[in-house]
């Protein structure tokens, strides 16, 4: 009971996870609060979906899922994000806001308001030993998740452009006085973040067997807490407090039955956590 | 009882020791130049006399009391002003607004009096004379963002004074500017404390330190490491290492 | 006379300028970028509606106590709220409207899902207040509101929070207590929330949770960056146009969630002061007229 779960909660957080993680990235190094993200996410859910009807095979569909998440993400960057840099913070959280209601409506028009079927066939089978029970698709988030957290850490800590990314995240002028090429750098850190919530779209499209227009609306808010919870910017908080909210959400509503609305638990984690660490869990000044 | 008086002032920023039991002290009609390399820890100081950040350790006591415990609002009434490095004028305000603004710390106490409206000829007079006093005339509606730099610090200074303060801290002022016009700043800085505001004096400049300041303290790597007049710290070898060392 | 759909119209019209001009009050004025003002707003209804349905208050004591309670969820939110800053601010104010949400929803004493309904408009002389005669009166009191806006930008207030929106840190050396200025921009625009909270109360007569979600503060603020934020006009236009655009034709209606999107989106790169903005075309267009029609050469 307790490890099921243990593993229910770990399999939601790291769905949280690859959320949130585009999330913190992107405001570690533009610090904009992209509340679109989540639009990105339900973006790389539909275009998984639809590539999936045409070609049949999950995992092609999950890459080109990435794919169009990714290039999604980096035109948002480049059209809406860098030119708006100079103004006051409210201005790009506003266009954020503004996108991310108009891709929800974008998708309720081209692909229409109902929920569509993800059944996806992954072939990686369910797993049961005694009453604990993992399903397929639990395991499909847990492996892509773990699969995509390596890479990033690998490409962060062990290439030259993953140290730079880092660099521009402390302090982008000393970095390009370096001579790096910041522009790239962000570019690619887009594309990388984006593609990590389009792969979360299509996890939890396969998840749930649905994908709908508006299933970014809870995540966006909800990645933004985590995010801030974890430290605005910071990657192991970030990872750290997701899994705690996946974890708290499954264990008062699953086991301590409190009636209280699940999606809310993350922001009463956050404004407690807020109130004693005013940067978050591993944040700093 | 001097103005000013600084002891054992430590600031650590995470292990960092930005200021390291640092003591000195400062009088009223007295400018007093702060010197040391870059990171010395020269604008940590300021930051701690004016109470932006609290002190890791020490005592800082203001005409005979502690402000430790205060906050910068409380420590601008009791009358220090301050500038900053990075200059920091309320870029979207003009010149007459920036200065009502500090003019009205009399005010702020009393919810009642703030109700009140600013634009009152009685302070529009007052802060027209500091204005004028800084050489800030013909700038007076400009705001403040499209001012350059050397009247940012200028209104930076006009802004300290409608404090109407007892000590004054500048933090490079002649930082970037051109010789005339750092001259015309060192001419009103000596106006200042003619009239018995004690001044901390933050600069790089030698020439206008050896120049302005009879006093002056050296930091490097947060320590004090001499304190003298011009003359004596001229010939002082620590601090001839301190400045040599650095470009060595 | 005016007919019964254009009153509704206006008087929502009246509310919505009411909720924009006072979260003008926190964000404009006072520079805190707050995404969860409909939680005063749904404090305010919620207050006013349990006073008038449970404890028998009438309307003209239940508004005002909405406006007062508001008014002090506002100071003790307003106090964590000042713990943290920027954007670490914009996430806990879009959390505490989650929360206060799900509050509503979820606690059975606030009527849950259903809401709370059998709210009416107020008595006076006998009998209850048609329509038109409730618009006015919301308008008298919008009025006032904007008058006082008008004193406190003229007063050492307004001053202080001209300079705590350009340079918290700057403010502070120059002897403005920060705290208290922004606590009592908190008040002040929770307060107004609350009062159009209990006025919109009262005018639909039925209230429910999902009234007052982060879709709602999101349109409150759609309307305060559209028409300009910080301009003591802006957020009126905004409110006006906002509000009366979907009402104008079926095909907007339809869209109105896209529409806004794009609005805002197409504003902020576009004319990030807003409509009503000191740099936008429209004022600068203003200006040059005004200009023109005083020296004709
Ligand atoms: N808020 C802060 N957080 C962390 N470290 C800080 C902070 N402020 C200053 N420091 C560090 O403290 C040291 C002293 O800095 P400070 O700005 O006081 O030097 P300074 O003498 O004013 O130098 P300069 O001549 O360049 O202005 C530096 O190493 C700086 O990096
Ligand atoms: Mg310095």
């Amino acid at each position: 009971m307790l490890w099921q779960q243990l593993a229910n909660g770990i399999a939601i957080g790291s769905v949280y996870a690859l959320i949130s993680l585009g999330l913190t990235m992107v405001y570690g190094i533009l610090r904009i609060l992209h509340v679109a993200h989540a639009g990105i996410y339900a973006l790389g859910a539909y275009v998984g979906l639809f590539s999936f009807r045409l070609i049949g095979n999950f995992w092609l569909s999950l890459i080109v899922g990435m794919a169009g998440a990714a290039i999604a993400g980096y035109f948002v960057e480049r059209l809406l994000y860098t030119p708006l840099l100079h103004l006051p913070r409210i201005a790009p959280l506003i266009v954020s806001i503004g996108l991310f209601t108009a891709l929800e409506e974008a998708f309720r028009i081209v692909a229409g308001p109902h929920t569509l079927a993800y059944n996806a066939r992954v072939g990686l089978g369910d797993l049961s030993i005694g009453s604990f029970h993992l399903t397929e698709t639990q395991i499909l988030i847990l492996l892509v998740t773990l699969a995509i957290l390596i890479f990033l850490w690998a490409f962060l800590t062990k290439t030259r452009t993953g140290l730079a990314m880092r660099a521009c995240a402390q302090d982008p002028e000393t970095t390009s006085s370096f001579g790096v090429n910041v522009s790239a750098i962000i570019a690619v850190n887009f594309l990388i973040g984006s593609a990590m919530a389009g792969a979360a779209g299509v996890l939890i499209g396969v998840y749930d067997n649905q994908v709908w227009p508006t299933m970014g609306s809870i995540p966006a808010y909800k990645a933004l807490a985590i995010v801030v919870l974890g430290g605005l910017g910071n990657i192991p908080g970030t990872v750290l407090a997701s899994i705690v909210v996946g974890l708290a959400e499954t264990f008062f509503i699953g086991v301590l039955a409190i009636p209280f609305p699940r999606d809310a638990v993350a922001f009463v984690a956050m404004i407690l956590v807020l109130m004693f660490k005013p940067y978050g869990l591993l944040g700093k000044a | 009882m001097p103005l000013l008086g600084i002891t054992a002032l430590s600031k650590e920023f995470g292990g960092l020791r930005a200021l390291d039991r640092v003591s000195f002290t400062a009088e009223e009609g007295e400018i007093l130049g702060i010197i040391g390399p870059n990171g010395a820890g020269k604008t940590t100081l300021f930051n701690l006399i004016s109470g932006i950040y609290p002190p890791s350790g020490g005592e800082i006591i203001f005409q005979g009391k502690s402000i430790l415990r205060l906050k910068p609002y409380q420590i601008s009434h009791l009358g220090i002003g301050r500038t900053f490095q990075i200059v920091r004028p309320f870029q979207n305000l003009d010149v007459e607004t920036n200065v009502l603004v500090a003019y009205g710390h009399r005010f702020y106490p009393s919810l009642w009096k703030s109700t009140g409206p600013f634009r009152q000829p009685g302070n529009l007079r007052e802060v027209q004379t500091l204005i004028e006093r800084t050489g800030l005339r013909s700038y007076a509606k400009h705001l403040a963002k499209n001012l350059p730099l050397g009247f940012k610090k200028r209104l930076e200074i006009a802004r300290a004074l409608a404090l109407q303060p007892h000590l004054l801290l500048l933090d490079e002022p002649s930082a970037g500017l051109r010789f005339e016009e750092s001259a015309q700043l060192m001419e009103l800085i000596r106006q200042v404390c003619d009239q018995g505001i004690g001044v901390l004096l933050i600069e790089h400049n030698m020439h206008v330190v050896m120049d302005l300041c009879k006093r002056i303290v050296v930091l490097d790597h947060g320590s004090k490491i001499a304190e003298g007049s011009p003359e004596e710290i001229r010939s002082n070898s620590l601090v001839i290492q301190a400045y040599l060392g650095k470009e060595a | 006379m005016i007919s019964g759909y254009l009153v509704t119209i206006l008087i929502t019209i009246v509310i919505y300028a009411m909720l924009a001009h006072s979260l003008n009050i926190i964000t404009g004025h006072a520079g805190q970028i707050s995404l969860g003002h409909a939680a005063f707003f749904g404090i305010g209804a919620y207050t006013s509606a349990m006073l008038y349905t449970e404890a028998g208050f009438p309307f003209w004591t239940s508004v005002p106590l909405a406006a007062v309670v508001a008014g002090i969820v506002g100071a003790l939110l307003g106090v964590p709220c000042l713990r943290v800053r920027d954007d670490f601010l914009a996430i806990t104010t879009m959390g505490i409207n989650f929360v206060v949400e799900a509050i509503f929803l979820y606690i059975p004493f606030f009527g849950g899902a259903m809401g709370i309904g059998g709210i009416n408009l107020p008595k006076w002389f006998g009998r209850e207040m048609t329509k038109p005669e409730y618009f006015f009166l919301i308008l008298v009191v919008f009025v006032f509101f904007l008058l006082l806006d008008r004193q406190l930008g003229r007063s050492w207030i307004g001053l202080a929070w001209a300079s705590i929106r350009e340079d918290e840190q700057a403010a502070g050396a120059m002897g403005v207590d920060v705290v208290r200025f922004k606590v009592l921009a908190f008040i002040l625009g929770s307060a107004i929330a609350g009062l159009a909270g209990g006025f919109y109360a009262h005018f639909l007569t039925f209230i429910m949770p999902q009234n007052f979600g982060f879709g709602q503060s999101i349109v409150i603020l759609s309307m305060v960056v559209f028409g300009g934020i910080g301009t003591r006009w802006g957020p009126i236009a905004g409110a006006i146009i906002l509000g009366v655009l979907p009402e104008i034709s079926r095909p907007i209606m339809e869209y109105r969630t896209l529409i806004y999107g794009v609005l805002l989106l197409g504003m902020m790169r576009f004319q990030p002061g807003g409509l009503l903005g000191p740099e936008s075309i429209l004022s600068k267009t203003f200006q040059r007229t005004i200009y023109r029609l005083v020296s004709p050469e």
